[in-house]
């Protein structure tokens, strides 16, 4: 039972860290000046349908790691296009990519813990 | 998908492959873009700008004179932080106006000329201010829109137009 309300509060922290994300993406987008930022519509717009999808739990374990791998995909691609060209160096990008690294965690903890139950 | 191969790996080397395969193809977009759009990130542009008068004497109604823009033309990347320094020239006491229209505004400040020494005042996020002659102003804001935008006198027109051309 305990293991079931654990997994139920790591997968909604999971869908409250997606939602803020995804708006953060859709709010940079609209106000961020310069940098294709209809790329950020949709990355907001991917993390909203994959928060609604973690709610759901539809596949969870498959969705689940698609989830963590897309996190560290969108960190991977902002890490190295900053170097590469000093973009996306601002205080809500910070803020984003943070509370994004906090959701690669929650989502590993949320995989491991759905496998087990 | 579970229940064959991908069910029988463990959680951690799920987790570590998934991780592998999301930051290497991440690193390759990522450098990618980085070679491909040669981007230059915002930057601080500073311009002059002062009146000019057309080659002709001929005047307009109520006797206004066809002043122009030096230059006519300003040029910026979207996101720029834009500065000008807007300065009256004019020999005679004749005001001109820095105007512009929604969506841009911008903060300014007006300082005196012979007569008036120092500040003369500020405006935050306004979209029109007015020098008399001699005065100077330092014009700022950002060009978040992208397109092309005219800056003008409203009390020379139709002559004293300038473009803000926004390149995003």
């Amino acid at each position: 039972m305990e293991v079931l309300n654990d997994l139920k509060l790591v997968r909604w922290s999971a869908v409250a860290l997606l939602l803020v994300t995804g708006i953060i993406d859709l709010y940079y987008g609209n106000s961020f000046a310069g940098f294709y930022e209809n790329l950020w519509y949709v990355m907001g717009g991917i993390y909203i349908f994959a928060a609604l999808v973690i709610a759901a739990n539809i596949e969870p374990h498959f969705s689940q790691l698609t989830v963590f791998a897309y996190t560290l995909f969108l960190w991977s691609v902002w890490a190295t296009v900053a170097v590469g060209t000093g973009t996306g160096l601002d205080v809500v990008a910070y803020a984003d990519k943070a509370i994004e690294a906090v959701l690669a965690v929650n989502m590993v903890l949320l995989f491991r813990s759905s496998r087990r139950v | 998908m579970i229940g064959s191969g991908f069910g029988k790996l463990s959680s951690a080397k799920l987790l570590t492959a998934a991780a592998l395969i999301a930051i290497s193809s991440g690193a390759v977009v990522g450098l990618s873009v980085g070679y491909v759009v040669h981007y230059s990130a915002p930057t601080t542009r500073t311009f002059y700008l002062f009146d000019g008068t057309l080659p002709f004497s001929e005047r307009t109604f109520y006797n206004i004179p066809h002043d122009t823009f030096v230059p006519d033309t300003i040029t910026v990347d979207k996101g720029d932080h834009v500065v000008i320094h807007y300065i009256n020239i004019e020999d005679a006491a004749e005001s001109h106006t820095f105007t512009m229209d929604l969506p841009y505004t911008f903060d300014a400040i007006l300082y005196g000329n012979a007569t008036q020494q120092g500040v003369v005042g500020t405006y935050p996020n306004v979209g029109n201010i007015v020098l008399s002659q001699g005065q100077n102003a330092t014009i700022t804001f950002t060009a978040n829109w992208a397109g092309t935008f005219h800056y003008y006198c409203a009390i020379h027109q139709p002559t004293m137009t300038g473009y803000l051309v926004v390149i995003g």
